[in-house]
């Protein structure tokens, strides 16, 4: 592609594609789908962490006036599997026998409205016979802790790469286990200078998005229609199919705007169970939940991460065993990858002789948890680059000093058959140590002040390893692009309009993202592991420029000339000194109803067995954190001078888009540092079950001064050297801010979130 | 079944009438009975913004607002904010400018504040405008972006109105 071009393909100016959409609230969204008849399902749920179900009494439920039925356990008939889940199939559709959390579904009522359905849902008696419950993760693995399931599942067992063993439930009230062994760690710790062990407790946030969790169902005479919020419409429709027992064809499965997800959305959650309530009701049903369900369908993992590393005299890393152990809650989702993730990425960006980690998911009567934009690189991130400063301070380096003499240099495999790091650790980490702005503060008084800086890293590149594409015209010379990249936010029908327009050279608004539906949909694996861009970009890309040159070729016939000598542009091609319209030759050769020229681009990353996740990762997603901040030593309280963020777009395609993509995750992470948290209390209840209690960021939580950048290193393996940074902004902040109040007051803190209370716990120990 | 309650409004500059249950919240008459599916209802407890709509000019979380007492008031969502079918103002340009959303779930309700935030401080600091924020949740964004837009306008307005003045003494 010649470098004009390229420089057009800076999309900085023009607004988002969905702009209007988003800012008249036209929409849609799944929850302004109606349907002809359609009926309401609420559902209801155990207000118990853990209790067998002696007997569900709905007679007088479905009495009420206007209720259609009452589904519960024993109305499974239909499915063929009554569990799903991600790896182990552990999940009811709806509880059977046992509840495992406070807020597992127990029946589901249709009716003609919402409040109907209130109504009966208060007069289903249920009769409980509590069971102990098992609130986290030292209780499950204790002897006295109950197992939590009979039986082993149905499962996938997940097959990676070298050195490399995975297992599903292992043992008691443990999900999945990971282990992955490279070099001879025993070796290289005997002759290391200093080997250091720290332990670090990550907390659970919620993913709180802002349109709570929805799905339309309808029966048609022979198959089923469904409107969901879900990011992977086509994973789900395989699901529903296995569930089900039937064809992947009967299912269809369209997807509007997604307002927010952040890994919330992603996999099977209760569509089947809106599915079935469809075919009961033999009418279209809709499942809205409230946000406070929205918060109880999954959450973060919390976890212990538990670091040895060594180094030698000079400062040189040189092994780290990774011990991880995380929450999984009560049921599998896709807890399997987020463990073996987190275990793999707690290597940080450094080189290593010798990198040994092993990760268990643990079972809990807890909210389940499963994907969260992180995806454990979070969980790593924050023990990873926690850990690093505590060594620099221990040995008497400095700690960015410690970090560059460490850092894999681009170009480098990650780790042993995996892929060349594509971004330059050293030039974020010395922007954010130079953009920190010095913060005129008092220094007499309570205030201590520090910095702190971390470099969070993740790969990018999840299981979905293929994108596919089609790209269209009309006689007209208007485009239809047709991919599964769900628009949840982060701005892919911009990006991805934004190419095809610049390889046809139309007009952006001459470019129409189509609407998905796996009927029609082009197969995508899901929009996950912020590789919209980066996967079904370059099937786009691909797709966008094999129709430039199918158009040339057509016109070069029609001129009698060759296609490189001609250039297209507005529908219309150029070159010897001719212009041709392209419309009157598309009805010249197709007649007078027209034509849709159309192409097809299709990307897929192979598959490796010398690679320790069995492919290389696609690419790397650095995210640079510098905190400047103040703890008053008298009430614990933190407050935040500055803030300094970036990340590596490799070719920025919307600047806006990735900025927001920073700032945005950044700000969540930084309510996670600081106080946001889900927690039960004393009596094994939700202590912040609505979103009244649950606190998230607002406006006036925003820094003093905050200022994020964006890198274009270049070498990412999307259109143009572009690359994912959709995860980043939720990786480098706690360990940023706990480095900071270590260089403010001496004092380290390794438990999140960094409450008040927790600081001057802290301070007072040390002032012991 | 209670009795309803008969009520005559005016929504986005047209007259309309309607017959709820005291228990009925305007969002629900919004977006239920009368098909206003821009204006979205997210926690629906009054805590997280997205459901504001104008009444009388003041910013109101339609999901905590009973429909009867919309009775005889002006209720304005964000599809009239413009006064016309196909107009934007001035703020919903700057959030496109600013790309002030993402998903886009709390922006009709965003737009809504901001609309009223500035018609109350047409030159706002940055402290105002984010104690005025704190009304709205965005998961999105990290707010940033947000509060720029709303800057922009106010910056926009004041060139304008300098212009005008000028051309006036002129
Ligand atoms: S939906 Fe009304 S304030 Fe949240
Ligand atoms: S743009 Fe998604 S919640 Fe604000």
């Amino acid at each position: 592609m010649p470098d004009t071009l390229r420089q057009n393909l800076k999309l900085s100016d023009t607004a988002r594609q969905d702009a209007r959409d988003k800012v008249s609230g036209e929409g849609p969204f799944a929850g302004d789908i109606t349907l002809p008849g359609m009926l309401e399902a609420r559902l209801l749920r155990s207000p118990h962490a853990h209790a067998r179900i002696i007997a569900i009494d709905t007679s007088r439920a479905e009495a009420v006036e206007g209720v259609r039925l009452v589904a519960t356990g024993r109305d499974l008939g239909l499915l063929k599997q009554t569990t799903y889940g991600n790896w182990v199939h552990d999940q009811p559709v709806i509880c059977t026998d046992r509840v495992r959390f406070e807020g597992d579904v127990v029946a589901a009522v249709v009716a003609v409205d919402e409040t109907t359905a209130f109504r009966a849902m208060e007069l289903i008696h249920v009769s409980y016979q509590l069971l102990p419950p098992v609130m986290d993760i030292h209780e499950a693995r204790s002897d006295a802790a109950p197992e939590l399931f009979d039986q082993k599942h149905p499962n996938v067992p997940m097959k990676l790469g070298r050195d490399t063993r995975t297992a599903n439930e292992p043992a008691k009230n443990v999900l999945f286990s990971y282990d992955f062994e490279d070099g001879d760690i025993d070796a290289v710790e005997a002759g290391a200078a200093h080997v250091f062990t720290d332990r670090f407790h990550f907390s659970r946030i919620g993913h709180f998005y802002m349109e709570p969790w929805i799905c339309v169902a309808q029966q048609l005479t022979d198959r089923i229609e469904l409107w969901s919020c879900n990011q992977d419409p086509f994973v789900l429709r395989q699901d529903l199919s296995e569930l089900f027992g039937l064809p992947e064809g009967h299912f269809r499965v369209r997807t509007a705007y997604v307002g927010g997800g952040f890994g919330g959305k992603s996999y099977c959650k209760h569509e089947p169970l809106a599915v079935l309530l469809t075919m009961l009701a033999n009418a279209p049903v809709r499942l809205l939940m409230t946000l406070d369900e929205s918060m109880l369908t999954l959450s973060q993992h919390d976890g212990d991460l538990v670091l040895t590393t060594s180094v030698d005299a000079q400062g040189k890393l040189l092994s780290r065993r990774t011990e991880i152990d995380l929450n999984g809650g009560a049921y599998a989702d896709a807890s399997a990858q987020v463990c073996a993730r987190a275990a793999y990425r707690s290597s940080g960006p450094y080189r290593w002789q010798a990198y040994h980690a092993h990760s268990r998911v643990i079972r809990t009567t807890t909210i389940p948890a499963g994907s969260y934009r992180g995806m454990g690189g979070t969980q790593a991130s924050y023990a990873s680059e926690s850990q690093i400063d505590m060594i620099a301070r221990r040995i008497g380096m400095d700690p960015i000093a410690f970090r560059r003499l460490n850092l894999i240099p681009p170009g480098e495999p990650f780790k042993d058959g995996d892929s060349k790091v594509d971004a330059d650790f050293a030039e974020g980490l010395d922007r954010v140590v130079s953009d920190l702005r010095h913060v005129d503060v008092p220094t007499d008084g309570p205030w201590a002040h520090g910095k702190g800086f971390a470099i969070g890293l993740k790969d990018g590149g999840s299981f979905g390893r293929l994108g596919k594409a089609t790209v269209k015209v009309t006689t007209d010379g208007r485009v239809l692009v047709l991919c599964g990249a769900i628009e949840i936010g982060q701005g892919a029908t911009t990006v991805i309009s934004g190419l095809v327009a610049d390889v046809l050279k139309v007009p952006r608004e001459w470019v129409r993202y189509a609407a998905i539906d796996t009927d029609v949909t082009p197969f995508d694996q899901g929009t996950h592991a912020s590789c919209a861009t980066t996967l079904t970009g370059n099937a786009v890309w691909r797709a966008a420029q094999k129709l430039r040159g199918e158009i040339l070729e057509l016109a070069a016939g029609e001129l009698d000339c060759a296609a490189a000598d001609l250039d297209l542009r507005e529908w219309k091609v150029t070159g010897k000194g001719l212009s041709l319209d392209l419309k009157e030759l598309v009805r010249k050769k197709f007649g007078r109803f027209g034509f849709e020229l159309s192409a097809d681009g299709f990307v897929q990353y192979p598959k490796e067995a010398d690679a320790p996740f069995g492919a290389k990762h696609l690419y790397w997603m650095p995210h640079w954190v510098g905190v400047s901040l103040s703890v008053d030593r008298e009430t614990g309280e933190i407050h935040i001078n500055d803030l300094v963020t970036g990340v590596d777009a490799g070719h920025t395609l919307h600047p806006g888009g990735v900025r927001g993509q920073d700032e945005g995750g950044t700000l969540v992470a930084l309510a996670q540092t600081l106080f946001e948290e889900i927690t039960y209390n004393e009596e094994d209840e939700l202590a912040v079950p609505t979103p009244l209690d649950y606190r998230v960021a607002r406006a006036s939580d925003l820094p003093d001064r905050y200022q994020s950048f964006i890198l274009e290193q270049g070498m990412g393996p999307g259109p143009m050297g572009a690359k994912g940074v959709g995860e980043a902004g939720m990786l480098g902040v706690s360990a940023a801010v706990a480095n900071a109040i270590e260089d403010a007051t001496g004092v380290r803190l390794t438990s999140l979130p960094f409450t008040p209370e927790k600081v001057l716990a802290a301070l007072d120990a040390a002032a012991e | 079944m209670s009795d309803l309650i008969a009520l005559k409004f005016r929504l986005n500059g047209v007259g309309r009438t309607a017959a709820v249950e005291p228990q009925v919240m305007l969002a629900d008459l919004l977006r239920e009975q009368l098909g206003e599916i821009d204006v979205r209802v997210s926690c629906d407890q009054g805590v997280c913004g997205v459901c504001t709509v104008l009444v009388d000019g003041i910013p109101t979380t339609s999901c905590l607002t009973p429909a009867f007492l919309v009775a005889d008031r002006e209720v304005t969502t964000v599809k009239g904010l413009s006064g016309n079918a196909t107009g934007l103002t001035d703020v919903q340009q700057a959030f496109i400018a600013c790309s002030a959303f993402q998903c886009g779930y709390c922006t009709p309700g965003m737009v809504v504040s901001a609309t009223a935030l500035l018609a109350e401080h047409p030159s706002p600091d940055r402290q105002t405008i984010r104690d005025w924020l704190d009304a709205n949740v965005c998961r999105c964004t990290g707010y940033q972006t947000i509060i720029e837009a709303i800057e922009m306008v106010a910056a926009q307005r004041q060139a304008q109105a300098q212009t005008t003045t000028a051309e006036a003494a002129d």
